[in-house]
C-alpha cells in the first residue's frame, strides 16, 4: 500500500500522525500516540493537565519535534515542509501573549501581511464581535477580549487546519458560548478544527471526534458519544413503594453498584438500566417513583478512563 | 492543496511582510521610546553638555592636543551605540518570555525577520545619533573634525557591529526580562565608563587606559576618534573590535533562543 494513511473512501485525511514519541529529557511527554483526523472534522483533544496535549499539537504544527514516529499533514512533513504548512494552519497558543503596546488592528494587519491568500481583518474582528477594539492595546483588553484576539490571529490567514489549544480557559460562560459558536461557523466554511482541551462539555458540544490522552498515551478515540458509551456508566435513582433487598437489585441485567440513602436507591450499571429495573420490580409488585435516569456522559468516561492513573479523582460525578 | 508561487510574488510578499514588520516595529519603538530617548535624546545632552564645559575649559586636555568637545565625539558616539545595544535585550526578551516570539513562528514568517527589522530600525537610530553629534560638534561647540569617510566608516561599522552584538548576547543569555534588565544595567555601567564618559583614557594613563583602550567600548571610541581626525586607527584597535565582534555574534548565534 502506497499510502497507508488514506482512509477507504479515499479520502486523504488532513493530518495523520502515527507512533509519535517525544521525551523532554527523561520525561515521556507523549507515548507511541496515533490517529488521524479528517478533512472538515472537529478534532478534540482530550486529557488531564500534564497529559502531553499541547506536546502532541506542537509536534503537528512543528514547534516541536517528535523523538520518534511520523506526522504528515497534508501529505507533508512539519519539520521537511515547515515552510509550506505555516501557510495553511493557523494556531492559537495557550499562554501567548502579545508586546503590551500592539493595537487589535494593528496585529490582525501584521498577521494578515504574512499569508499568501488572508481573510479580511476588519471582517474577521466583526465576525469575533471585537471590531470595536481595533485601536485598543493589547495590555488593555480583558482576559475574554485577549482570547478572541488570539483565534482572530489564528484565523485572519484563512487556514485549511485551525490548532486551538485551551482557547476557552478564563472565559465566562456567555463568551465560551460565543466562542463555540464561532467554531462551528468555522467548521461549516471547510476548516478542519483541532481542540485541545480539558472541558469535557467543550468537547462533547463541538467535537466530531475526540482523542482521550492520558500520560503521554492515547486512552480512546471515537466520537464522545461512543466514548461514553464505551465508560458505560449510567445512573438511576428511584424510591421502591416497599422494601427491595440489594440481591433482587443485583439480579438485574446490567446491575454493576447499589447504593442506598434514606428512602432513595441508586443503581449504576450499563444498559437500559430504568427500563429493566421497572420491570423487574413490577414483577415483584414494586412500584417505583421520583424515578431519574442519566446516561453517562464524557465526563464519566473521562474520569473512568484516567482514574487508575489518577487516583485523587473522586468517583463521583456531578450531574 | 498548496498554494504555489513563482520568485516573483514570493519575493513581493516577502517585502510586504517585511515592511509590515517595519511600521509594527517603528510604532512599538515610539510608543516605548527606551531606544528613542536614551540612544538619541542623552546623547545630545551630552553633546551639550561637554560642549559647554569645552567652551569654559579651552584648550587641550591630558596634552593629547585635543578639547573636551573633540574627545567626547566618538564617546557621545558610542554611549549612544550603547544605549541602543541595552535597549535589545528590553523589548526582545519581554517579546521572547510573553510567546510573542513562539507565536510569530506559528506563522510563515520566522520570528528572526523581527530581529531583523528591530536592528534596522536601531541602525537607524544610530545613524542618527552619529549625525547629531558630528553636526553639532563641529556647528555649534567648533569642534575641529578632519573626517577620514573609509576610515570613518569603517570604525563605526566596527564599532556598531560589535556592540549590537553585545546586546545579542543578553537577549540570547538571559532567561527572563527581569535578568535581563539586571545583566544589561551593570553591562551599560562598565561599558559608559570604559568609554570615557566620567574620564577620557588620555587624562588616567598607566594601566587603566590600557585596560580602556582595549576594552569593548574604549577600543570603538578609539577607533573612531582617530577617523574623525584624520588619522588611520591604530591595528591593534580595529583587530580588537573585530575579535570582540566575532566572540559576541558567536555566542549571541549559539544561545539564541526563540521561545
Amino acid at each position: 500500500m502506497l499510502h497507508p494513511a488514506r482512509n477507504p473512501r479515499g479520502e486523504q485525511p488532513a493530518v495523520t500522525i502515527e507512533n509519535v514519541v517525544k521525551r523532554y529529557g527523561t520525561v515521556l511527554a507523549v507515548d507511541n500516540v496515533s490517529f488521524s483526523i479528517q478533512e472538515g472534522e472537529i478534532f478534540g483533544i482530550i486529557g488531564p493537565n500534564g497529559a502531553g496535549k499541547t506536546t502532541t499539537v506542537e509536534c503537528i504544527s512543528g514547534l516541536r519535534v517528535p523523538n520518534s514516529g511520523s506526522i504528515s499533514v497534508y501529505g507533508l512533513s512539519p519539520q521537511r515542509d515547515r515552510d509550506q504548512i505555516r501557510e495553511f494552519v493557523g494556531v492559537q497558543l495557550q499562554e501567548s501573549a502579545l508586546p503590551p503596546r500592539l493595537r487589535v488592528g494593528e496585529a490582525l494587519n501584521l498577521f494578515a501581511s504574512f499569508y499568501p491568500s488572508p481573510l479580511d481583518p476588519q471582517e474577521v474582528l466583526d465576525s469575533l464581535g471585537i471590531k470595536h477594539l481595533a485601536r485598543v492595546a493589547f495590555k488593555n483588553l480583558s482576559g475574554g477580549q485577549k482570547q478572541r484576539l488570539s483565534i482572530a490571529l489564528a484565523l485572519v490567514g484563512n487556514p485549511k487546519i485551525a490548532i486551538l489549544d485551551e482557547l476557552t480557559t478564563g472565559l465566562d460562560p456567555e463568551a465560551r458560548r460565543d466562542t463555540w459558536a464561532l467554531i462551528e461557523r468555522m467548521k461549516g466554511r471547510g476548516v478542519t478544527v483541532i481542540l485541545v482541551t480539558h472541558f469535557m462539555d467543550e468537547a462533547e458540544t463541538l467535537c466530531d471526534r475526540v482523542a482521550l490522552i492520558d500520560r503521554g498515551g492515547l486512552r480512546a478515540l471515537d466520537t464522545p458519544e461512543a466514548i461514553a458509551a464505551q465508560a458505560g456508566v449510567n445512573r438511576v435513582r428511584f424510591i421502591p413503594s416497599q422494601p427491595v433487598d440489594d440481591e433482587a437489585l443485583y439480579a438485574v441485567h446490567g446491575v454493576q453498584v447499589v447504593e442506598r440513602k434514606e428512602r432513595y436507591v441508586t443503581v449504576t450499571g450499563t444498559g437500559d438500566l430504568a427500563a429493566s429495573l421497572i420491570d423487574a420490580l413490577a414483577a415483584k409488585g414494586v412500584k417505583v417513583s421520583e424515578l431519574e435516569a442519566r446516561h453517562g456522559n464524557l465526563d464519566d468516561a473521562f474520569i473512568r478512563l484516567t482514574r487508575d492513573t489518577a487516583s485523587t479523582v473522586s468517583e463521583e460525578v456531578q450531574v | 492543496m498548496t498554494p504555489s508561487f513563482g520568485p516573483t510574488k514570493r519575493s513581493r510578499r516577502s517585502r510586504a511582510q517585511l515592511g509590515a514588520l517595519l511600521k509594527v516595529q517603528a510604532k512599538l519603538s515610539l510608543r516605548e521610546p527606551y531606544a528613542l530617548g536614551l540612544g538619541i535624546g542623552l546623547p545630545a545632552i551630552l553633546l551639550v553638555v561637554f560642549g559647554l564645559i569645552s567652551r569654559q575649559v579651552p584648550g587641550n586636555v591630558g596634552n593629547s592636543g585635543l578639547t573636551v568637545i573633540d574627545l567626547y565625539i566618538p564617546t557621545i558616539m558610542v554611549v549612544s551605540f550603547i544605549f541602543i545595544a541595552i535597549s535589545l535585550p528590553n523589548t526582545l526578551v519581554r517579546d521572547r518570555e510573553i510567546g510573542w516570539l513562539k507565536r510569530i513562528s506559528t506563522t510563515p514568517v520566522h520570528p528572526s525577520r523581527l530581529l531583523g527589522v528591530q536592528l534596522i530600525l536601531d541602525l537607524v537610530l544610530a545613524a542618527v545619533a552619529i549625525v547629531i553629534t558630528i553636526v553639532g560638534g563641529a556647528a555649534i561647540f567648533g569642534a575641529q573634525l578632519t573626517v577620514d569617510i573609509p576610515l570613518f566608516i569603517l570604525s563605526i561599522a566596527l564599532a556598531i557591529a560589535e556592540i549590537f552584538s553585545l546586546g545579542l548576547v543578553v537577549v540570547a543569555l538571559a532567561p527572563t526580562q527581569t535578568v535581563a534588565t539586571s545583566i544589561a544595567g551593570v553591562l551599560m555601567f562598565a561599558l559608559l565608563f570604559l568609554s570615557g564618559l566620567w574620564i577620557q583614557p588620555v587624562q588616567v594613563g598607566g594601566p587603566l587606559q590600557v585596560i580602556m583602550w582595549y576594552s569593548p567600548s574604549g577600543a570603538a571610541v578609539r577607533a573612531i576618534l582617530s577617523s574623525v581626525f584624520n588619522q588611520a586607527p591604530p591595528v591593534t584597535t580595529l583587530v580588537t573590535l573585530a575579535c570582540y565582534t566575532l566572540v559576541f555574534a558567536f555566542v549571541a548565534v549559539r544561545y539564541f533562543r526563540w521561545e
